[in-house]
C-alpha cells in the first residue's frame, strides 16, 4: 500500500510539473501582453512532432540535436506567431486574440496531420524505462520529468529577475507603457515572450510523448488543467501556477485510491470550480 | 533642442490636435497649459512617439523623430515623465531606478554614482530604496518617477502633470526640485501642468492648448499679467 501510495505520488508530482509548466506559460504571455493563448496545447504537439516525427524519425537525426533544432523552430515560430498574429490583435478587445488563437490551434492541428499523418508514430526508447530503488519500481520518465521541469522553473526565474532581457519582460508586463518611456523595445520584448512561451510548450511536448504517444490527441486535457493550475495557485504569478499545479497533479494521482481511474480527470475541475467559488484569488492568495 | 511644426494627429477618425507649433529652445523652461482634454498629453505622447502625426514634423537636438519607435527617441536622450507616474509596482524603488538607465550603457560604478545623485535629490528615496513602488504614497511615486526618469542623464526631459493628485505642500516641494535639478543638469525642461499657475510661475515662456489648437504663447511673466488668461486659466 505504502508503495502504491509513493508511486502515485511520483507519479502525480511528474503530471503536476506538467501542469506548472503549462500554467507558468500561460502565466507569462498574460503579464507580457495582456492575451489568453489558446493555441498552446497545440503548440506542445507541435513541439513534439517536430522533434519525434520529423527531426527523428524522418531525418534520423541524433536525439540530443533533434531537442536543439527543435527549441530553435519552437523560439522562432513563438516570435513570428507574435509578430503575426499577438500584436496586431493586442489593442483589440480581448475576443479577437481569443478566437485568433483557437484559430491558429486548429491550423496548427490540420497543419500536423496534413504533414505527419493521421497514425500514432512509434518512437521506440525516448525518455522510457524504469528505476529500481529497492522494492520501489518509478517510470524513468517520470523522474526525467520533475527534473528537467524543475531546472527549466529554476532557469526561468534566474532569467526574468537577473538578466537585462528578463528585467525588461518583467516591465513590460507591469506597465507595458512605462516600459516604452524607459527605452524598451515593447514589441521585441513581447516577441521574446512569446519565443520562449513557445520552447516551453516543445520541451512540454518532448516531455510527455512517453506518457501519450506522439498522436494527435496526444495534449488531451493538460492545456485546460494547466488553467486550472493558475486558477488554484494565483492566477498570473508564477509561483502560484507551481504550486497549483502540483496539487491538481498529486491529487489527481491519489485520487485513484478511491475512484476508479477512468474519472481522474475530474479532480481538477472541481478543484477549479471550488477555488473559483471559495478563493477567486488562489492558494498564494496573490492579487493580480 | 526641440521643433514641432505644424502637425495634425488622430485618433482613429477623431482629430485630437490641428497644426500645432511648439519649440522649446537651448536651457529653458516651457510650460504647456490647457483644460482637461485640451491635448497637452497627446502633444506629449506624439513627441515621445506614441502617437504618428499625419501631418507636419518633430525635430529633437538636429534629428527627425517623427517617425522613430518610442525606445529610440529615450535612446536620443528625450526622456518623458509620464502622467499618472507610471511606475513599475512590483519593484523595488531601487530596481525602478535602475531600469530608468536601461537605454544606457553604465558600468555599476556609474549607475551607483547616478543612484547617490537621485538620493541626495530626493533622500526619501534612499530610505525606502528596498520597498515595493507600488506601497509608496502619490508623492513618493511621483518623486520616484521623475528620479527615474532622470537616470538616464536626459539632454531634455519633459514632465507631464507632476501635479495630478498630490496635496498642495507636495505640489509645492515638487516644483521647487523640478527647477533645482534643471538648474544643476541645465537642460531644457517641458512642463505640461493644468496646474497653471504652478507651472506659468517656474517656467520661461507658456504655450496655451485649447480644444486641440494653439491658442497662443508668450513669456510665462506677461501672460500671467494679462487679464484674459487670469480670467480663464489663474481663477481671476
Amino acid at each position: 500500500m505504502a508503495q502504491t501510495v509513493l508511486q502515485l505520488i511520483i507519479g502525480g508530482l511528474a503530471m503536476g510539473f506538467i501542469y506548472a509548466l503549462v500554467s507558468i506559460e500561460y502565466t507569462i504571455i498574460w503579464n507580457a501582453s495582456g492575451l489568453l493563448n489558446f493555441s498552446h496545447e497545440r503548440l506542445i504537439l507541435l513541439g513534439a512532432y517536430l522533434f519525434g516525427a520529423q527531426f527523428v524519425v524522418r531525418n534520423g537525426i541524433s536525439n540530443p540535436i533533434a531537442v536543439v533544432l527543435m527549441l530553435i523552430c519552437t523560439f522562432f515560430i513563438g516570435v513570428l506567431i507574435s509578430y503575426v498574429l499577438m500584436r496586431p490583435l493586442r489593442n483589440l478587445p480581448l475576443v479577437f486574440s481569443v478566437t485568433g488563437t483557437i484559430m491558429l490551434g486548429r491550423i496548427i492541428t490540420e497543419g500536423v496531420r496534413l504533414i505527419w499523418g493521421n497514425n500514432p508514430i512509434p518512437l521506440v526508447g525516448w525518455l522510457e524505462g524504469t528505476i529500481k530503488a529497492g522494492e520501489l519500481v518509478i517510470n524513468r520518465t517520470y523522474i526525467i520529468i520533475i527534473i528537467v521541469a524543475a531546472v527549466l522553473v529554476a532557469a526561468l526565474q534566474i532569467f526574468l529577475n537577473k538578466t537585462k532581457v528578463g528585467t525588461a519582460m518583467r516591465c513590460v508586463s507591469q506597465n507595458k507603457k512605462a516600459a516604452a518611456f524607459m527605452g524598451i523595445d515593447v514589441d521585441r520584448s513581447s516577441a521574446i515572450t512569446m519565443g520562449i512561451s513557445a520552447v516551453i510548450c516543445g520541451i512540454i511536448g518532448i516531455l510527455i510523448i512517453p506518457l501519450f504517444q506522439l498522436k494527435g490527441d496526444m495534449t488531451g486535457m493538460i492545456g485546460i488543467k494547466g488553467f486550472a493550475a493558475g486558477v488554484v495557485g494565483g492566477f498570473g504569478y508564477i509561483p502560484g501556477g507551481i504550486v497549483g499545479g502540483i496539487l491538481i497533479g498529486v491529487l489527481e494521482s491519489l485520487s485513484t485510491l478511491v475512484v476508479p481511474g477512468i474519472y481522474k480527470d475530474i479532480v481538477s475541475f472541481i478543484l477549479l470550480i471550488v477555488f473559483l467559488l471559495v478563493r477567486p484569488s488562489g492558494i498564494l492568495g496573490h492579487k493580480a | 533642442m526641440l521643433k514641432v511644426e505644424n502637425i495634425d494627429v488622430y485618433y482613429g477618425k477623431v482629430q485630437a490636435l490641428y497644426d500645432v507649433c511648439f519649440e522649446v529652445g537651448e536651457n529653458e523652461i516651457v510650460s504647456i497649459i490647457g483644460s482637461n482634454g485640451a491635448g497637452k498629453s497627446t502633444l506629449m505622447k506624439t513627441i515621445m512617439g506614441v502617437n504618428k502625426p499625419a501631418k507636419g514634423t518633430i525635430e529633437f537636438n538636429g534629428e527627425q523623430i517623427g517617425s522613430v519607435k518610442t525606445n529610440l527617441i529615450v535612446g536620443k536622450r528625450l526622456v518623458y515623465i509620464p502622467e499618472g507616474r507610471e511606475v513599475f509596482p512590483k519593484m523595488s524603488v531601487k530596481d525602478n531606478l535602475v531600469m530608468g538607465a536601461y537605454s544606457r550603457k553604465y558600468s555599476s560604478a556609474e549607475m551607483n554614482r547616478k543612484l547617490e545623485e537621485m538620493f541626495e535629490i530626493y533622500p526619501r528615496l534612499k530610505e525606502r530604496q528596498s520597498q515595493l513602488a507600488g506601497s509608496m504614497s502619490g508623492g513618493e511615486q511621483q518623486m520616484l518617477a521623475i528620479a527615474r526618469g532622470l537616470m538616464s542623464e536626459p539632454k531634455m526631459v519633459m514632465y507631464d502633470e507632476p501635479s495630478l493628485g498630490l496635496s498642495p505642500l507636495i505640489v509645492d516641494e515638487m516644483f521647487e526640485t523640478i527647477v533645482k535639478v534643471k538648474q544643476t543638469m541645465k537642460i531644457p525642461v517641458v512642463i505640461v501642468e493644468q496646474n497653471a499657475f504652478m507651472a506659468m510661475s517656474i517656467s520661461d515662456r507658456t504655450y496655451i492648448l485649447e480644444n486641440g489648437h494653439m491658442k497662443g504663447s508668450g513669456a510665462s511673466k506677461e501672460l500671467m499679467d494679462s487679464p484674459e488668461i487670469k480670467k480663464a486659466y489663474l481663477g481671476g
